[in-house]
Formats: structure tokens, C-alpha cells, sequence
């Protein structure tokens, strides 16, 4: 057959099919700089001082920073020195948002970070590895006057790494540390519109608790929460992408069916791209505004993580099946080997992502770099799952080595060749560096966006308009990614019109009269006869004369 | 254009004359360069007081200009902010200038009389004072004290829906805004104005440029494919060393005054020639003059400090640390030395916060203090 529409298209169509593409592509790009405002923000809390009342810390009460049920507080710990209070009585209160903000659906996740301001002093160091012990509560409520109700509460443990860039002497008491910043805390949907968070350090010196950690001067969060704005843009994005990848993809499919043969592995191969892509696609997070469902975060990764290992199979197998050697493929089984490490470094990364965002389901404040064996655990599937990445490139770049060797050799030989022989190789050639060079600018440009948006302080300022280069690239790229799949979905796809020639090649096998007369049509059959099995085309024709 | 010099100078030779006569400040700047008495210190002795209008009070006594005063009354946590300010621009004043001669006396007329000259130590007080107000604003709006803070000046309406499609700018650039308005900027051509108001900037200036940004990465499991990223104020020491260090490296901007003209002529000490040959066109807009730098520029030499003066109280009595600063400080009068028993806490064991154990020891310690 050899007839996928990309060969049998004229240039102007393709052309034109290109130019369209580049368009939407353009828009996206557009979609996400111009219209969206930038991905997440951040916002700084300052946690106020609340004072428990001195003889009997209440655990249960909550204690608002601001507003009209204010609790006790103090600016400094000097006061509380002057006072009588003691660390058990204080609690740390932070408010999300700030007044007169609330919190939408919208937002979709919140994360915080913790950082301490610990000023230096000689009799009150920071001890190496010392731990701090955090005593910490989430309550929620969605009106101004109700009650506070407990979300979570845990006593979690922090690694302080904190250095001092000055010298250790009296003169520099007073200056403060510079402190990493801790994983606090992470919420997978933002449902409520208040939150508050209430903060201890209780001490006990007998057990060692909170003992050794410095001077606490302040505690400082950063929330950072998705942007509305911009999550209503991605969500029409998808909406709008889903059904387009699943026409393609019915489209396609119905082709495939429609030939007389069964479909080879590469044709199965892209029609997994299509699904995974529309799994990806599938705008469910729409009823993260409706319902609270915190496992969205997780779900997200799966999705993406779903179609990323997809992906790298599909460049693998495409490769493969286009080795053009003398091995028999089309079985899935021949690529255990280059896509064993996909599967095995996504599961790693799974694995991780479970202990991570999927405890936080049950314990928002749960950080798996928190602990020792969490970090090493940690790292080790990450290096593992980065083996498996390097190994898997490795694999890649001799399978595009290989093919580009055989295309030189075949190239060489291509004069030699009877007419239809030369037709299949070059569309098979053809196909091939077109993909192959699709696929390089595809991953060039994600590569170029990434460095820029990181390069960059997030936005341009054009004039009065202001570029969101963050969102542009996102949506570029999200956009870009499924326009790769939609082109190759459209363009690999079995042509109308050496269906019909291959329709009636096949009924000149069978016929068995007409060998001669359909050779010139369709070379599979007389390549299969003289040098046995060459790829997957001829083995189609083999399988058909059987 | 003979004339037009002799005019401008006159002009501006009776308005140095007029300032003069001024009582007070030529400016009324805040905070440590405001005119009111500092009596609002210490923080902790207003009662809390948090119904109504109490704020109004608070501003009232802060002696503020009208336009400040509205800033001042229009959000009940600016009141509270602007005493924050004024407590931590002091407050590390005294701390950086500990060890020097002048200690940083802010009571009384000694301060007064130093913010109606050009000094040094003017333009620190300038400095220090402007930055400590954008410290605490920034500081305020992060700790929920303020009601109106980042997305600021929209109705009620808008506000929320700016929060919601696109968070709202960060608490820094709305402390600058506020600090700007609140300061105001006056096209003035007085000189020491000028210097006074570049002073200021310098202090806002150099909390600009002390800030970090940090970022966090939080894609898929933690990568950085989606990262974000926020801007951080250095601790305020920090800012009141770096303060000190442009103190001590201030530029002269002289005024000499032409005989001929009685001009008013500015120059930096490196350029001044250039400055001269600028000087030959009448200026419309003096703002040219004051070089565009991050130094702190101040006009006149500074008094030496050590003795009482309407400046300062002077050395006498002052604590020192020998074989460190007791020459400088005491300005070669020598020294006290006074042999004590001090009990000192020594051995301590710390908890975070708020308490100390320590052992009591008794030791030996010589005291230095300054000859009259």
C-alpha cells in the first residue's frame, strides 16, 4: 500500500495543511500571552504573634491574625519576654487570603511555603540538623461570620538548613540567617473561600522538641495558587481541543477499518497517541469547580505522565518500523527492550508522586523531602527514573542512527531499483525525515519557550499590553503538542487513494493471475519473493496472500 | 541674560533666606524627618484599641500634612504602620551608629536642628526614615494589617475580580506607590529640598535593589516545568548597613555662592568641572544638577560632635570600647576607666522564644566613658 495521505498529498495541500496548523499554532501562543493573565501567583503572609491565654493553652480555639474576632497579639518577642509568655502560649495565625480576598474554586491548588526569619544570636545558635517541630491546623469557612472547621491538623518535622553568611561574632548579632525554604503545605482544590492556619513550636526539653533552632523572629508563608484567569483559559482550551483530537481520531480510525487488512503496530501506536492525548484533554476539571475534589493534582499528573510515556514509545516504534532491515516486526513484543524503560521510569515517577501528592490527600502538610528516608527515597526513584530517561535516549538517537544509515545505503541503491520499488522507498523515506524533522522543531521550540519563560521575569511589556510569556508558553505548547498529534494522526493516515490500488494489488495476489501486470503497482508482493521480508508493508501483503 | 542670573539668583537667595527663617524643617518629611516630636515611641505604651475610629487619633498625633494625614486615615492599618516605621527606622539608627560619635540622638531639638541642615547625617536620617516606610508598608500589607494593600484603588467589585482572574501585584510595588504618594514628590529648587527629596529616594532605592526573587518549582512531581516565582525584602539590618556604608561614602554637592551672580552652584566633587559648564545655561529645571546616583549626597561638612552643640548633647559620658573607639568618639579628651562587678547571665539555655536560663556569673569589667 504505502499509501499514508502525507505521500500522496500534493505540495500545495500540504502546504496549505502546514500553514494552517502553524495558525492555530500562532493562536495558542496568542491565546496564552495576550489573553490570559500569568499561571500562578504568589502571595507573601506575614503570621501574626497570637498569644494563648498564659495559664491554659487551648488547643481547640482558633485565632484570626485580623478582622473583628482579632486575637491577643504581640509585635515582637521582646514583649512577650516583658510578659511572661512562653513559647506553648504563642500561635503563629496566618489568613488566606489577605482582607477583603477570598479564595475560588478557580484557584485550584494552593501551596504554601514556610520560612523562618531566625536572627543570629552567640548564646542561641541553630544546632547542625536541627529539627523543628511544628504543631500546625487548617480550618476552612465560606462565610465571614461562621464558625472555623477543622480541615486537618498534624505535628509535623522540618529540617532547618539555615547558614550565616557573616562571621559568628557579637557584633553581628542580630542579622539574620538565610533559611531554605520548607514545603509546608499542599492542597489539591482550593473549595473553600477562607483558610486559616495556625502555627505552633511547642518546646519540650526533655524530649529535645524545639530546643537548638535559633532565635525565631518571624514566620513568612507563600501561598501560591493557580490564577483564575488563567485556568478558565486552559479549561476553554481543552474544551475546545478535546473534541477536535476525538474527530481526528474517529476519522482516523474509520480508515484504518475500512482497509481489508487488519492494522499494523504503528497504525495502533498513533491511535494510543490519539486516546492518551484526548485523556489529557478531557476537560474533567471542570468539576473541580463544583465539587471538592482534591485528588484532581494527582489525577493531572497521571494524565500527563499517561501521555509522556506514550509519546516516547510512539518515537521509539515509528523509528522501529522504519529500521527498513531485514528483521520481521510489527509485534510490540520486539520493543520490550527500548520501551521497558519508559514504562519502568514512569512507574518510578508514579510511585513518587504517590507517596508525595497522593499522602497529601490524607495529610495536606505531608512533604516527603521532610525526613531523611523520605529525601532518599525520594531521589533515588527520581535518579532511577533519570536513568531510564538517559537510557532511553540513548536508545532513540541509535534507532534514528540506524535509520539514517539505512536510508544512505538505500539511497545508493535506489537507481538500481524498478520504478515502484523507488516510489516505496522514497515515500518511506519521505515519511520518515518529515517526521523526524516535525518532531525535532516541535521539541526545539518546547525547549526554546521553556528557557525563555525561565529566563524571564514572566511578562513583556509591549506598549500598554503586557505579555504573559508563562502562559504563552503553556498554552503554546500544550497546544503545539496536540497539533503534532492531530497532524499525525491526519497525515499518517492510510490514503484514499492507494487504497483503492492496493484493493485491487491484493485481489491481483489473490487472483494469482495477474502477478506481472500488478507488480508495477504495488511492489510488496515481488519484494516479498525476492529478498524475504523487508518491512512491515510486504509483511502485510505476505499475510494477505496467506 | 545678565538680568535673567541676576534674577534667578536674587530669586533664589531669598528663598534660602526665606527657608531659613523657616521654624522647623524646610520639609515636613516623615517618621524620623518629620517635625513632630518622637513622643509616639515606644510602641508598646497605646492602648489597643480597635473600634471606630481610634486610628484617627493615631494619626492625628502624628502630626502629619494633610495629604498624609488623609493616607493616613483612609485605612486604619496605616496609622498603626506609620508608627511600625518610625520605631524601626530609629531603632536601627541608633543601632548602626552604636560606636559612633554621633549616636544617633533622635529627642528633642538636637534632631531638629540637624534635619535643617545638610549634614551627612541629614541625608541618613532621609534615607533611613523613607526606607523604613517601605519596609513596614511592605511588611503591613504581608501581615494582613492593611485593608486595601496590593490590588489597590479599584471599587470594591473590580478589586475582586482582578484578585481572581490574575492575583494582584506584589505587596513591594504597592509599599513604593504608597511611599512615593506619601512623600510626595515636590518639584522644589531649593537645594537642600532637593538633596533632601534625593536622599529619600536613595532609601526607597536601596530597598529596591536588596531584593531577591525566589522561586519554586512545583510541576509534574515537583519539576520545574511550571515554576513561580516572588520577590523578597532583605531583613531591615541589612538594609541599615548598607545604609550606613553609603553614609560613610556620601558625596559633597557644593553650594558655593558666586560673587558675581550669587548663584547657587551645585557641584559633585569628581565632576566639577562639567557641572560648571552646565552652570553657564540658566536652568529652568535645576533637577539636572543632583548627579543621578545611589549615592547620599549631603551639602555641608559635619560638626565634629564631641561637644555640646544644638547638633548633638556631645561625647562627654559616653561609653566606650577601648583599644576600639574611645580616641575617635571621645575626640582625644581620653578617658574614664571605672572598675565594676558586673552579673552577667552566662551558660544559657535558650528556648525560641521568650525564655532564657542562665546561670548567673559575676565578673570583673571595666567600663569605659569619655572625659568631660
Amino acid at each position: 500500500m504505502a499509501g499514508a495521505i502525507i505521500e500522496n498529498m500534493s505540495t500545495k495541500k500540504l502546504v496549505i495543511v502546514g500553514v494552517i496548523l502553524l495558525l492555530f499554532q500562532a493562536f495558542a501562543f496568542m491565546v496564552g500571552g495576550l489573553i490570559a493573565p500569568s499561571p500562578t501567583t504568589a502571595v507573601h503572609y506575614l503570621a501574626t504573634k497570637c498569644v494563648d491565654k498564659v495559664k491554659k493553652p487551648q488547643q481547640t480555639k482558633w485565632f484570626m491574625p485580623w478582622g473583628e474576632k482579632k486575637c491577643v497579639n504581640i509585635q515582637s518577642f521582646d514583649e512577650a519576654m516583658a510578659k511572661g509568655i512562653e513559647a506553648n502560649n504563642i500561635v503563629f495565625a496566618v489568613h488566606i487570603p489577605l482582607p477583603n480576598k477570598e479564595m475560588s474554586p478557580w484557584f485550584q491548588f494552593m501551596l504554601v511555603i514556610l520560612q523562618f526569619d531566625i536572627a543570629f544570636k552567640m548564646y542561641n545558635q541553630i544546632a547542625d540538623g536541627a529539627l523543628v517541630h511544628i504543631d500546625v491546623g487548617l480550618a476552612y469557612r465560606d462565610d465571614m461570620n461562621s464558625e472555623w472547621t477543622e480541615m486537618a491538623h498534624s505535628l509535623e518535622q522540618r529540617k532547618l538548613s539555615c547558614n550565616f553568611t557573616a562571621t559568628k561574632t557579637h557584633e553581628n548579632e542580630g542579622r539574620h540567617y538565610e533559611c531554605d525554604l520548607l514545603p509546608f503545605m499542599e492542597v489539591g482544590s482550593v473549595a473553600h473561600k477562607y483558610y486559616l492556619l495556625n502555627i505552633r513550636l511547642p518546646v519540650n526539653e526533655r524530649k529535645k522538641i524545639n530546643v537548638g533552632i535559633g532565635e525565631i523572629k518571624d514566620i513568612r508563608l507563600v501561598g501560591i495558587h493557580q490564577n483564575g484567569g488563567f485556568t478558565k483559559v486552559w479549561f476553554a482550551m481543552k474544551t475546545f481541543l478535546t473534541p477536535s483530537i476525538l474527530i481526528i481520531m474517529i476519522w482516523y480510525w474509520r480508515r484504518i477499518t475500512l482497509m481489508s487488512r487488519p492494522p499494523v503496530l504503528l497504525e495502533k501506536v498513533i491511535l494510543a497517541l490519539g486516546i492518551s492525548m484526548t485523556f489529557i484533554n478531557i476537560p474533567v476539571e471542570w468539576f473541580s469547580v463544583g465539587f471538592n475534589w482534591t485528588w484532581m493534582l494527582l489525577f493531572g499528573d497521571i494524565r500527563q505522565g499517561i501521555f509522556y510515556s506514550m509519546l516516547l514509545s510512539f518515537w521509539i516504534i515509528f523509528c522501529g518500523e522504519h529500521l527498513m532491515d531485514q528483521t520481521e516486526r510489527n509485534r510490540f513484543s520486539i520493543y520490550w527492550k527500548q520501551v521497558g524503560p519508559i514504562v519502568f521510569g514512569s512507574f518510578c515517577l508514579f510511585i513518587f508522586d504517590m507517596c508525595e501528592r497522593g499522602v497529601q490527600l490524607k495529610n495536606p502538610f505531608y512533604s516527603i523531602w521532610a525526613s531523611d528516608i523520605g529525601t532518599e527515597l525520594a531521589m533515588a526513584f527520581i535518579i532511577v527514573a533519570g536513568i531510564c530517561a538517559c537510557l532511553y535516549f540513548l536508545f532513540l538517537c541509535f534507532m534514528v542512527f540506524q535509520v539514517f544509515r539505512n536510508i544512505s545505503g538505500k539511497r545508493m541503491s535506489l537507481p538500481a531499483m524498478s520504478k515502484a520499488r523507488q516510489l516505496h522507498y522514497e515515500g518511506l523515506i519521505f515519511r520518515f525525515k518529515f517526521l523526524m524533522l516535525v518532531t525535532l522543531a516541535c521539541a526545539a521550540l518546547t525547549v526554546i519557550f521553556f528557557i525563555i519563560s525561565q529566563v524571564n521575569e514572566g511578562h513583556w511589556h509591549r506598549g500598554e499590553h503586557m505579555v504573559q510569556v508563562n502562559s504563552a508558553f503553556f498554552t503554546g505548547i500544550y497546544g503545539m503538542w496536540n497539533l503534532y498529534v492531530f497532524a499525525i494522526m491526519f497525515l499518517y493516515a492510510p490514503s484514499h487513494k492507494h487504497y483503492g490500488d492496493e484493493q485491487s494489488s491484493i485481489q491481483c495476489i489473490t487472483g494469482d493471475a495477474g502477478v506481472n501486470s500488478c507488480e508495477d503497482i504495488q511492489p510488496t508482493t515481488t519484494i516479498t519473493h525476492v529478498d524475504g521480508p523487508t518491512e512491515i508493508y510486504k509483511m502485510i501483503g505476505q499475510e494477505a496472500q496467506e | 541674560m545678565l538680568d535673567g542670573h541676576l534674577l534667578l539668583g536674587w530669586l533664589s537667595f531669598t528663598v534660602i533666606v526665606y527657608l531659613l527663617n523657616l521654624p522647623g524643617p524646610t520639609i515636613a518629611y516623615f517618621g524620623l524627618t518629620g517635625n513632630e516630636p518622637l513622643s509616639v515611641l515606644p510602641l508598646n505604651s497605646l492602648p489597643e484599641e480597635s473600634i471606630g475610629r481610634a486610628h484617627f487619633k493615631l494619626c492625628d498625633r502624628l502630626k502629619l500634612e494633610k495629604k498624609q494625614r488623609r493616607m493616613c486615615r483612609r485605612d486604619p492599618g496605616v496609622a498603626e504602620t506609620l508608627r511600625e516605621a518610625i520605631t524601626m527606622s530609629a531603632l536601627e539608627c541608633q543601632y548602626q551608629f552604636r560606636f559612633e560619635r554621633w549616636n544617633c540622638t533622635l529627642e528633642g531639638r538636637h534632631r531638629a536642628n540637624i534635619l535643617k541642615r545638610g549634614f551627612k547625617e541629614t541625608a541618613f536620617l532621609y534615607a533611613i526614615s523613607s526606607a523604613g516606610l517601605t519596609h513596614a508598608m511592605a511588611k503591613a500589607c504581608s501581615a494582613g494589617r492593611m485593608e486595601r494593600c496590593t490590588c489597590d484603588e479599584a471599587p470594591d467589585l473590580e478589586n475582586r475580580k482582578a484578585w481572581q482572574w490574575g492575583g494582584c501585584g506584589d505587596n513591594l510595588k504597592y509599599a513604593n506607590k504608597f511611599v512615593k504618594d506619601f512623600l510626595g514628590k515636590r518639584s522644589n529648587k531649593d537645594l537642600r529640598a532637593r538633596v533632601d527629596m534625593h536622599n529619600t529616594n536613595v532609601g526607597m532605592k536601596v530597598i529596591k535593589a536588596g531584593v531577591e526573587t525566589t522561586c519554586k518549582c512545583h510541576g509534574v512531581s515537583g519539576s520545574c516545568t511550571v515554576q513561580t516565582c516572588w520577590r523578597q525584602l532583605q531583613p531591615f539590618h541589612e538594609i541599615g548597613k548598607q545604609l550606613k556604608q553609603r553614609y560613610e561614602t556620601s558625596v559633597k554637592v557644593g553650594s558655593s555662592t558666586n560673587e558675581a551672580t550669587g548663584e547657587g552652584e551645585i557641584s559633585t566633587g569628581r565632576n566639577q568641572q562639567q557641572q560648571q559648564q552646565q552652570q553657564q545655561q540658566p536652568l529652568p529645571g535645576l533637577n539636572d544638577q543632583i548627579p543621578r546616583t545611589m549615592d547620599l549626597l549631603h551639602i555641608e561638612d559635619s560638626p565634629s560632635f564631641c561637644r555640646p552643640t544644638k547638633y548633638s548633647p556631645g561625647t562627654a559620658a559616653r561609653k566606650c570600647y577601648k583599644d576600639k573607639n574611645c580616641d575617635a568618639i571621645c575626640c582625644g579628651r581620653g578617658h574614664n576607666t571605672q572598675s565594676r562587678e558586673v552579673t552577667r547571665p552566662c551558660q544559657c539555655q535558650v528556648r525560641w522564644c521568650c525564655y532564657v536560663e542562665c546561670k548567673q556569673c559575676t565578673q570583673r569589667e571595666e567600663v569605659y566613658t569619655c572625659k568631660g
